[in-house]
């Protein structure tokens, strides 16, 4: 923690970055914060409470950030990876930021936890995850962890559900998605949902339903995965500040699965790597083409 | 207000056959906006445009639908039709009830229905159409022609002949193509060599050719009228200013036993050489994989051998010459890169193509393929005309030809007819019995296909009287006994197995798209089909356009094709060009995509998908102008209206004018489902 302290005082200081986003202790647990002097640098923390995705704070479409001058931003692994995918789609310039990477062996599931990290009290995504520090960073802090072997229950309950009969998954699905209230959270949170204007607000024509029932419900939920498809990093977000509590990793792990099978794609934390929206090799299956 | 009328056609007996047409009109008047709505007889027919016409403006329409045919079919008609009534043509739809309802039911209550659904989708439509300009791109007159076999020459001199300027690009170091190897010609029998040089040598002369020979297409930009072509100009060896074709370098070669490319192998060539005497340009070439040079420099040994630079009275020899990369600015590109012929057992890159080892090909001396025999009976060819067989030299007094080698055979082969081997055969046996009076040319054949003037009496006179015998069956096995080969096969005519004794075997191989065919065509974006023929854009009505606008096809590199086919192809292609170059600007269809800028969020997938590479980055400024935002931008010029950005666009930002989401998403809910 000193280290990260130490770096974001001194980034401050040289003048290098105006702004370094990580996290602070609040009242109720983690939370994120905008350093903006070097003397409240002293305020960074990072342990396993630090869940937050604040790769959502880089996008282009929350204007009130670009005043803040030139940010460093702390990432975890997954986050990195956010990080990445912005850049891949061009809402974030590489040398417009700075990476502050963190050396993670897994977070709790909600920044308020406090239990200690194991491999009973690890999120679960973070099971069987196996980066261990960001490869895209300008700096590295913060001590080398073990990380908790997967396979994770997500995973596990995705699999459950794909061995289900379609009328009974359909039954899964209508149950979860009825406690959803369209508040868009899991929009809002997404550090790759960076339209300008969301389908979903679309009225001409009117593509998702925009009360909160069953059918713009399940377009609403299909849509964003779809749209995530290839592009989501697995960092929960979405999941985790849902407030109907429903298990919408399942949704983007689902379509991720499909698409690292057939397009040999995983989250990546090197903004080179091409994105599967887009690429065509000669070697792609196509046995869907009549 | 939308003012909407619809027109149903009975097509005569097409539509109305199987639709009631006078209900579908009927049930169209009640849907709100419909202000007109009536059937006729045939509405593409005068008196029924001008009923459009008059609708148009006696009720002041605001949109039109034409329940009728496809819109391939007479979308223009009735667009002009619109335009001459002062209605914007892109107000005006067509309804196919035709291919896609009449002509595939049978049901008369259910088509009637179904016809009045399309109808109905249309109507919601053309509400939300918009008025559409076409767009106008200015056009570079001038064409580049790639390859330069018979097909390449027509069209680079009708071009040319035409007044505009033509860039010829050919990967040998001569032009001249197949045709150039051949003996004499089918069905005149009047000699290769001395109808083509004239051609080539018409080309290098041309002031308008700008002739690229040892050349290659190396990469392609742009759209139609527009494109930007980079040519890799390999490196020869030789300085194509200092040389004047004396030959002196060619005959100080001390490498003379490369087999010859041009004489199909049965000749042989020095390391540096000239395909043939009559080549265009008439410039050596140093072979850099069999000059012994270029193989001491491979192994990292000194430069020995330098005879042709010592020969050279001019110092024209560079062997550091390096290959060239040029840039051509064209208009318009003619594919004409012709074939090659089935080598059997050595095809590169294809596993599935692997027939007729059993006739010796290869292992055999005496069992040649039908260019080696052309090289044959070729006066300027390795035996000077004479007829020998390659083993011993000797002249064959028993000739067998073999067709459809690799030919209308899925099982070993490929499944097409090669079309020219019946009468290249048959000319084959011709030539022999010239040459050989006391020979016999036998033919197993699987039928005599001779359609086109004068084929089928040629093929006629082939067995009639030059007394080719010609056996309606296969051979099975061919293998050598001593001096002969015994040739084992079945008469299917009279039912009898055959075997018969040979001097030479002639196999009729199937042709084939030149290797590389699919890199070039994906380098260009034209389709191609599984065999690697080029396809065109319409089997009947556009024979020599191809899937991308500006880019035309000549020759045997759509289908085998043989000479009289491919230079009126060729011809094609040129009156093509020069109508694509009558005008300095080039109107194009509206449908394109367009970008919301207020919307585009600029991850540029757009820009991943796009296969004709129509999307730019474009950006956005402030007042101050300052960049603010970088957003997508579609080159109306290059978008070929394909739709693959919009369905894939997250936000919905960019959408095809005259096929927008709100048009599409309208058509769907006037189904009602």
């Amino acid at each position: 923690m000193r280290e990260l302290r130490d770096l974001a005082r001194r980034l401050l200081e040289e003048g290098s970055v105006q702004t370094v986003l990580g996290w602070e202790e609040g009242p109720r647990g983690a939370r994120p914060v905008f350093v903006r002097r070097p003397e409240e640098a002293e305020r960074l923390i990072f342990d396993p409470r630090c869940v937050h995705n604040l790769a959502a704070y880089l996008s282009p479409r929350r204007p009130h950030l670009k005043g803040l001058g030139r940010i460093a931003i702390c990432v975890k692994p997954c986050d990195a990876k956010a990080v990445a995918g912005l850049i891949r789609e061009t809402q974030v310039a590489r040398d417009q930021v700075v990476l502050i990477g963190l050396r993670c062996g897994g977070v709790l599931p909600d920044p308020e936890g406090r239990e200690t990290l194991s491999g009973e009290t690890v999120a679960d995504r973070c099971r069987g995850c196996p980066d261990r520090e960001p490869r895209l960073a300008d700096h590295v802090v913060g001590t080398a962890a073990e990380g908790f072997p997967g396979p994770s229950r997500r995973q596990q309950k995705v699999e459950e559900l794909l061995a289900l009969s379609p009328d009974d998954r359909w039954r899964f699905w209508q149950q979860e998605l009825a406690r959803c209230v369209r508040c868009h959270a899991c929009r809002q949170v997404c550090p790759l949902c960076f339209c300008e204007q969301c389908i979903a607000d679309k009225t001409r024509p009117r593509w998702v339903e925009s009360s909160a029932h069953g059918r713009g419900n399940l377009a609403w939920h299909i849509s964003r995965a779809m749209h995530l498809a290839g592009r989501c990093v697995d960092c929960g977000e979405c999941e985790r500040v849902c407030p109907g509590g429903i298990p919408l990793g399942l949704l983007t792990r689902r379509v991720a699965k499909t698409v690292g099978e057939r397009f040999g794609w995983r989250p990546s934390d090197d903004p080179a790597v091409p994105s599967p929206v887009g690429t065509w090799r000669p070697e792609d299956p196509q046995e869907f083409i009549l | 207000m939308a003012r909407i009328g619809v027109f149903v056609c009975h097509c005569g007996e097409n539509i109305g056959r199987t639709v009631d047409c006078a209900r579908v009109a009927e049930a169209l008047r009640d849907l709100p906006g419909v202000v007109h709505s009536v059937d006729y007889k045939y509405m593409c027919s005068d008196p029924g445009q001008q009923m459009v016409k008059q609708a148009i403006a006696e009720k002041g329409l605001t949109g039109v639908v034409v329940a009728a045919c496809s819109p391939h079919m007479h979308e223009k008609t009735f667009r002009r039709a619109a335009s001459g009534a002062g209605l914007n043509p892109f107000l005006c739809e067509m309804a196919n009830i035709r291919e896609h309802c009449s002509w595939i039911h049978e049901d008369r209550e259910m088509a009637t229905a179904k016809a009045i659904d399309i109808a109905r989708t249309l109507v919601e439509k053309v509400k939300r159409n918009r008025p559409l300009k076409t767009i106008q791109i200015p056009v570079t007159r001038r064409a580049l022609v790639i390859g330069g076999g018979i097909a390449g020459i027509q069209a680079a001199l009708d071009i040319a002949d035409g007044g505009r300027e033509v860039v010829l690009v050919e990967k040998e170091p001569s032009i001249g193509g197949h045709m150039s190897q051949l003996s004499e010609t089918f069905p005149t029998l009047d000699c290769s060599q001395c109808i083509l040089t004239p051609r080539m040598v018409e080309v290098y002369q041309h002031p308008r050719i700008r002739l690229y020979a040892y050349s290659e297409v190396e990469s392609v930009q742009g759209y139609i009228g527009n494109f930007r072509v980079t040519i890799r100009r390999k490196a020869r060896s030789v300085d194509e200013d200092k040389c004047n074709g004396c030959g002196a370098c060619t005959q100080a070669c001390p490498n003379r036993k490369v087999p010859s490319e041009f004489e199909c192998g049965l000749g042989k060539r020095p390391a540096i050489y000239v395909p043939f005497p009559q080549a265009v340009p008439n410039l050596p070439t140093i072979d850099r994989s069999r000059c012994l040079l270029f193989l001491n420099r491979a192994k990292g040994r000194p430069d020995t051998c330098k005879k042709c630079a010592e020969a050279c009275s001019k110092g024209a020899i560079d062997f550091d010459q390096q290959d060239r990369l040029v840039t051509e600015e064209v208009g318009a590109i003619v594919v004409a890169t012709g074939y090659q012929v089935y080598s059997i057992g050595k095809e590169t890159g294809r596993d599935d193509l692997h027939g007729y080892g059993e006739y010796g090909y290869g292992t055999l001396p005496d069992v040649i393929d039908g260019l080696q025999f052309e090289r044959l009976a070729s006066a300027s060819g390795p035996t000077a005309g004479r007829i020998l067989r390659p083993s011993d030299g000797k002249e064959p007094k028993r000739v067998v030809f073999l067709q459809c080698i690799g030919s209308r055979d899925p099982a070993k082969g490929m499944e097409y007819c090669s079309k020219i081997c019946c009468m290249y055969v048959a000319k084959h046996t011709m030539l022999y019995k010239h040459k050989v009076h006391d020979g016999q040319a036998t033919v197993f054949y699987m039928d005599i296909r001779a359609a086109g003037k004068g084929y089928d009496e040629f093929t006629r006179r082939a067995i009639e009287e030059e007394g080719a015998r010609y056996i309606r069956g296969r051979v099975s096995r061919i293998w050598r006994d001593g001096e002969v080969l015994k040739v084992q096969g079945f008469d299917t005519l009279s039912g009898r197995p055959i075997l018969m004794d040979a001097d030479l075997v002639v196999l009729a191989t199937a042709v084939r798209p030149q290797p590389g065919i699919e890199a070039l065509a994906q380098k260009l974006n034209v389709s191609y089909d599984r065999h690697g023929f080029i396809n065109e854009a319409h089997p009947k009505l556009r024979p020599v356009e191809t899937s991308t606008a500006g880019v035309f096809v000549a020759g045997a590199c759509q289908a085998p094709r043989d000479i009289p086919d491919s230079v009126a192809m060729a011809s094609a292609t040129a009156s093509k060009v020069l109508g694509l170059f009558a005008s300095e600007m080039l109107e194009r269809e509206p449908t394109v995509a367009v970008v919301n800028d207020a919307l585009c969020a600029g991850c540029f997938h757009c820009e991943r998908v796009c296969p004709y590479g129509a999307v730019e980055h474009r950006e956005v400024r402030n007042r101050a102008g300052q960049v603010v935002r970088v957003v997508a931008y579609v080159n109306p010029g290059v978008c070929q209206g394909c739709g693959t950005c919009q369905a894939t666009c997250p936000s919905k930002s960019v959408e095809l004018q005259g096929f927008t989401d709100d048009q599409v998403y309208q058509q769907i809910q006037a189904l009602g489902l």
